[in-house]
């Protein structure tokens, strides 16, 4: 590669040169990013390792997925499933409480039949059968 | 499970290290701002893409060993160039639309003796230093990034290939590819001014 020596010497020596003649407004802004960046060193390097983010960016991505991953099941037609008895007794006694203030429901049948009962009592009574 | 050292002894480790980062950064801040320079053209842009570099690395590599930051420097410093250098182009397509739209720096003509600064040598001389700059610059800007990267990182920051390759994120066969291209470039394109 010593063909290439005399292009690769002269190149980077006028690099240098440029790098060497910065003005005043560049390095001074340069100074200040660095100041800058040393103070961000300087307080990550003063936290915890388990306050730092960079350990807990992982774990809090994982947990939201793994969140997210469960609202998902619960929420999807295919998550649901049939309530049975041992599941909750409560949420039967909620559903039987629900159910039986309805109209159709098992008191009202009960109430209807008490009319059939008295109505047939009241039938009778108007229209007595010739004694025994 | 890992344990913190105690406060005094963390605060003297926190120190050393900030002391190291700070002699780091002010060792490669100039070259860094040139290379960046010279890919985007910008001054402005440049110390924004510099600035950024070095508070990536402070964030989030600062506690790495010192001989792992130049490699590391260098490829969020590309990444950043890349990035701007994308987002112009994305912004150049737009602006074509749009009347009285301003002009792109990549299309400013500079002016040689913006790089001139006071005192050194006489001025003839550095007229002649800065004219070959901008031509090594023209040049430079004129190859495809990956052999401008790779130039730049072997021959300006004297990076050896291994760091290069880390530093570009590809393998050391192709940094020896690129770097080789890029010579290959520059001694057709300069060979003639510079003999």
């Amino acid at each position: 590669m010593n063909h290439h020596d005399g292009l690769e010497e002269r190149s980077r020596t006028l690099f240098q040169d440029s790098v060497d003649n910065l003005d005043m407004r560049v390095r001074s802004r340069l100074t200040q990013a660095r100041h800058a960046a040393l103070e961000v060193a300087a307080a990550s390097g003063r936290r915890p390792w388990l306050l730092r983010a960079s350990i807990w960016t992982p774990a809090a991505g994982v947990t939201a997925a793994a969140v997210l991953g469960v609202a998902l099941w619960f929420g999807s037609p295919v998550g649901h499933h049939v309530i049975t008895a041992s599941d909750n007794p409560t949420a039967f006694e909620d559903l039987d409480i629900v159910a039986s203030s309805d109209d159709g429901s098992g008191d009202a049948m009960e109430m209807l039949q008490d009319d059939v009962d008295f109505y047939d009592w009241a039938n009778k009574a108007e229209n007595p059968g010739p004694a025994a | 499970m890992v344990r913190d050292p105690p406060a005094p002894a963390r605060e003297g480790a926190v120190l050393d290290q900030t002391r190291e980062l700070d002699k780091f950064l002010a060792e490669v801040e100039r070259r860094a701002f040139r290379m960046a320079q010279i890919a985007l053209r910008d001054p402005d842009d440049a110390l924004d893409v510099v600035q950024d570099a070095m508070l990536k690395l402070a964030r989030n590599y600062s506690a790495k060993p010192s001989a792992e930051w130049r490699p590391l420097f260098y490829r969020i410093l590309e990444n950043g160039i890349r990035d701007l250098q994308r987002r112009r182009s994305v912004r150049k397509r737009f602006m074509v639309w749009l009347p009285g739209a301003k002009e792109d720096p990549d299309n400013e003509a500079q002016d040689p003796l913006d790089n001139v600064a006071d005192g050194g040598p006489d001025a003839p001389e550095i007229l002649m230093q800065s004219q070959a700059m901008e031509k090594l610059e023209t040049s430079l800007r004129g190859l495809p990034a990956r052999q401008r990267e790779a130039f730049m990182l072997r021959n300006f920051e004297g990076l050896d290939v291994a760091e290069t390759a880390k530093a570009m994120g590809c393998s050391e066969g192709s940094v020896k590819t690129h770097y080789s291209r890029a010579v290959h470039s520059l001694r057709d394109q300069l060979g003639e001014v510079w003999q």
